[in-house]
């Protein structure tokens, strides 16, 4: 199958997907692709359901309903998976007496992957310094850098990680958009989860976002930025308020008062509003150009729901 | 497969588990052999029933001088914590969720572990078996007896010792895969084989042979001290054991399968 607008092929196929744990329904009918050469982010506040979605893909969890396939195969079936797609889902998976080094060549060994890759998945990830270190004394950020060389160990097409830039500095965040930008550059795929879109913002290609384990919209972030830009508006301040409302009356123009002093003019701009308040003569204290963010977009399209409910309205509430 | 031992291997050694529990291991090992000559080597510390004419300060009949080398048989335990250990450490530091990722195939999983815990229960059993004999011959020698009658016995006894620790390792394995919480399968562990099996054997006598202990005694042919109350041979013993450790560990992978990892 093709991707939907890179045209390019899906690297990873989601259809119908859900996800019952008991009364709840933590992923409900979702479905979404993530494109080769691209890099998608998987977006919704925390207990959406996306973490349970990529342990799904990855055969962690066992699926309710739908399909999950990677290349058009189940994880499960892929000959040494750890070839094909490499995950980083948690920063606190490893034996803490463990060195980090010894850590990487147990799961090179068990995964079919050459041992020259360890060394080489340590420098890229910048902890060759520490490769003899017991993970135990590393930092949140040291590995959160383990694991992802952890998931590049066998050189994979697809990577999937869950919420990478938790724990990092800012230093560590810069790092790591850089990381998955070089990754899509090589043509691979990149799924990337995250609660804030800010946080991915600069890095991702396209969106998925689900809220209550539901999809609310697969899109590009370039169509997600004129979303945005559409919510953009004039803000104006001027003692002459309410002849200023009587001329906005006689245009097709949508607005609203904020302030006594102040009003907001939607999708409003200074190259169309100076020489209106010029022609009706207004005085302006205050004439501001508004931007709706790409926050402000995700925030709407999300509010109000932080974690899974159960099906049935029953007493007790989430679980 | 040798790449699925070697992973194993290389994860096993670098915990500080095993090489805690072969230090306790010998050091036990030790305190037996000193309890085994304090005690004038009566027949040695699991023959508590000999109340038969006296005996000599030092042992030296072949079923004597085996059962000080067989020590280890006693405490064949360690090797069972051993087996449980290898597989719940996996859970109890969340090293699972990379194991699986790695091998999404969750028998295979278990398979990898039953492999490695029958060779480094072997392994152990072959330390405790050394410890024993120098620990005892060299005592032996020092009280007039020879160590050379002690090494004599290798032979008979270590075929068997080392069986018992790689199949209980085995057993382990099986039961930690049914039970992946750490604590919990080691108090069960201890609890069966500290208190439970001596509870049931005590009462109904017909049941130890089929008891891993039991099992454990025939599969390493040494004496337990309840001769009358009859054992399998040697090869039944051993296939007890291995058939309860399979058995745990089919069930065990049976649920694993299903089991959503979060």
């Amino acid at each position: 199958m093709q991707g939907l607008r890179s045209g390019m092929p899906s690297a990873i196929e989601v259809h119908g997907l859900g996800k019952r744990f008991g009364p709840v329904r933590a992923v409900d009918d979702l479905s979404f692709e993530v494109a080769q050469g691209r890099v998608t982010g998987f977006l919704g506040p925390n207990g959406s359901g996306k973490t349970t979605t990529l342990r799904m893909l990855l055969g962690l969890v066992s699926i309710s309903e739908g399909t999950a396939t990677i290349g058009g195969k189940r994880y499960a079936d892929l000959e040494h998976p750890i070839r094909h797609v490499g995950a980083a889902l948690e920063a606190t998976s490893f034996h803490p007496t463990r060195r980090a080094e010894d850590h990487l060549k147990s799961v090179a060994l068990a995964g079919g992957v050459p041992l020259s890759r360890v060394t080489e998945t340590l420098e890229t990830v910048g902890l060759t310094d520490v490769a003899r270190r017991r993970v135990g004394k590393f930092s949140l950020g040291m590995r959160q850098r383990l694991q992802l060389a952890t998931a590049l160990l066998g050189d994979p097409d697809i990577l999937i990680l869950d919420e990478p830039a938790n724990g990092l500095d800012p230093q560590g965040i810069q790092w790591l958009r850089s990381f998955i930008r070089n990754q899509a550059a090589l043509g691979h795929a990149v799924l990337v989860s995250s609660h804030l879109l800010a946080e991915v913002e600069e890095t991702v290609d396209d969106i998925v976002i689900i809220s209550e384990g539901k999809l609310v919209l697969q899109t590009t972030l370039a169509d997600l930025a004129s979303q945005a830009g559409s919510g953009t508006g004039m803000r104006i301040r001027t003692p002459e308020i309410t002849r200023l409302a009587e001329a906005l009356n006689a245009v097709p123009v949508a607005w609203r008062q904020i302030a006594p002093d102040t009003l907001v003019i939607d999708g409003a701009t200074p190259e169309w509003f100076g020489p209106f308040a010029a022609e009706h003569r207004i005085v302006l204290y205050e004439l501001v150009q508004e931007k709706g963010s790409l926050e402000d977009v995700f925030l709407q399209l999300t509010t109000g729901f932080d974690a899974p409910r159960p099906v049935d309205p029953a007493p007790g509430g989430p679980a | 497969m040798i790449a699925v031992l070697r992973a194993e291997w290389l994860k096993l050694r670098t915990t500080t588990i095993p090489w805690l529990l072969t230090g306790i291991a010998v050091i036990i090992t030790g305190l037996l052999i000193l309890l085994y000559f304090v005690n004038k080597g009566g027949g040695g510390p699991r023959d508590r029933t000999n109340f038969g004419p006296p005996t000599p300060d030092i042992p030296h009949t072949t079923q004597q001088l085996r059962d000080l080398l067989g020590t280890g048989v006693g405490i064949y335990v360690f090797a069972l914590l051993l087996g449980v250990l290898i597989i719940t450490v996996e859970f109890r530091h969340k090293t699972v969720t990379t194991s699986f990722l790695t091998t999404p195939h969750r028998t295979r999983f278990v398979a990898g572990k039953v492999l490695i815990a029958a060779l480094t229960g072997a392994v152990l059993g072959v330390i405790v078996l050394l410890a024993t004999l120098l620990g005892g011959g060299i005592t032996l020698a020092a009280k007039g007896g020879s160590f050379s009658s002690l090494a004599n016995q290798l032979g008979a006894v270590a075929p068997g010792l080392i069986l018992v620790y790689a199949l209980m390792a085995v057993l382990g394995v099986g039961v930690g895969s049914l039970l992946t919480n750490q604590v919990a399968a080691i108090v069960v562990v201890l609890g069966w084989f500290l208190i439970l099996e001596n509870i049931i054997g005590g009462i109904w006598h017909g049941t130890v042979k089929w008891l891993p202990s039991g099992a454990a005694s025939a599969a390493a042919n040494v004496s337990t001290g309840r001769q009358n109350i009859g054992l399998f041979n040697w090869w039944q013993g051993s296939l007890l054991i291995l058939v309860y450790g399979l058995v745990f560990a089919a069930l065990g992978s049976f649920l694993l399968a299903r089991r959503d990892i979060t």
